[in-house]
């Protein structure tokens, strides 16, 4: 459970690049053996934290790295920035549809992390 | 960049139809609140927006419909929104969309 493969994917906070990381994500479930719902489910909440580190950081200066935990049942995606003022960016979204969108689609969500900016959860239900 | 989300509108006795056909992203998604806003402040008619071919669409997209809606209920009209494919429509009951738009199959 705790062996993992880490995959990473480093770009420009820019509108034009969340396609890839779509694609990136979506190819990387399907190997881990996520059904395509819920590769479905994982492509939208990506992407949810990428728009909204979009909408936040500059898109000029701040480049994201997306790391991809590979389990042999989980998908752990970490997103991390050297802005630091992009930490803890969903403080006060609560009310906003891609907070919800992640919270539902997900299985772990940690939005506040002392060590990077975020991470994101999905297991595969009854493999082990 | 080639653009991913391909928009055709016909204009009928009382509605408008809207197709889709692609992806709405927070990329595309700047082109195509420009042309539905443009429609919804400029028809006297429901809005109806066929979803067949939509294969995506994020938060940023449903905003987009959300703030449509807005100008067209301003003139007592409304949206419907068709065929929606089931994932997409998990978005909407998510969010509680579900029960702001028509939607229907």
């Amino acid at each position: 459970m705790d062996n993992f493969d880490a995959i990473e994917l480093k770009l420009p906070l820019k509108a034009e690049y969340v396609s890839i990381v779509r694609l990136t994500a979506s190819g990387i479930s399907n190997r881990i053996g996520f059904d395509i719902d819920s590769i479905e489910d994982i492509k939208i909440a990506i992407a949810e934290v990428c728009n909204k580190l979009i909408t936040v950081g500059n898109a000029k200066e701040d480049y994201v790295k997306i790391i991809f935990k590979v389990f042999k049942d989980k998908l752990t995606v970490i997103f991390d920035s050297e802005d630091k003022s992009l930490k803890c960016i969903f403080s006060g979204s609560e009310n906003e549809f891609g907070l919800s969108i992640i919270n539902a689609l997900m299985d772990e969500v940690d939005l506040c992390s002392d060590s990077y900016i975020l991470s994101i959860s999905k297991v595969i239900e009854g493999k082990s | 960049m080639a653009e991913e989300l391909d928009y055709r509108e016909e204009y009928l006795e009382g509605s408008v139809n809207i197709y889709l056909k692609g992806e709405l992203d927070i990329y595309s998604s700047e082109g195509f609140k420009e042309k539905l806003y443009n429609t919804a402040d400029n028809t006297d008619a429901d809005l109806k927006i066929h979803c067949d071919n939509l294969r995506y669409i994020d938060s940023t997209g449903l905003g987009i419909f959300v703030g449509a809606l807005k100008r067209i209920k301003a003139k007592n009209k409304n949206i419907i929104l068709i065929n929606l494919k089931d994932n997409l429509k998990k978005l909407f009951i998510i969010t509680g969309l579900d029960k702001v738009f028509i939607i229907e199959e």
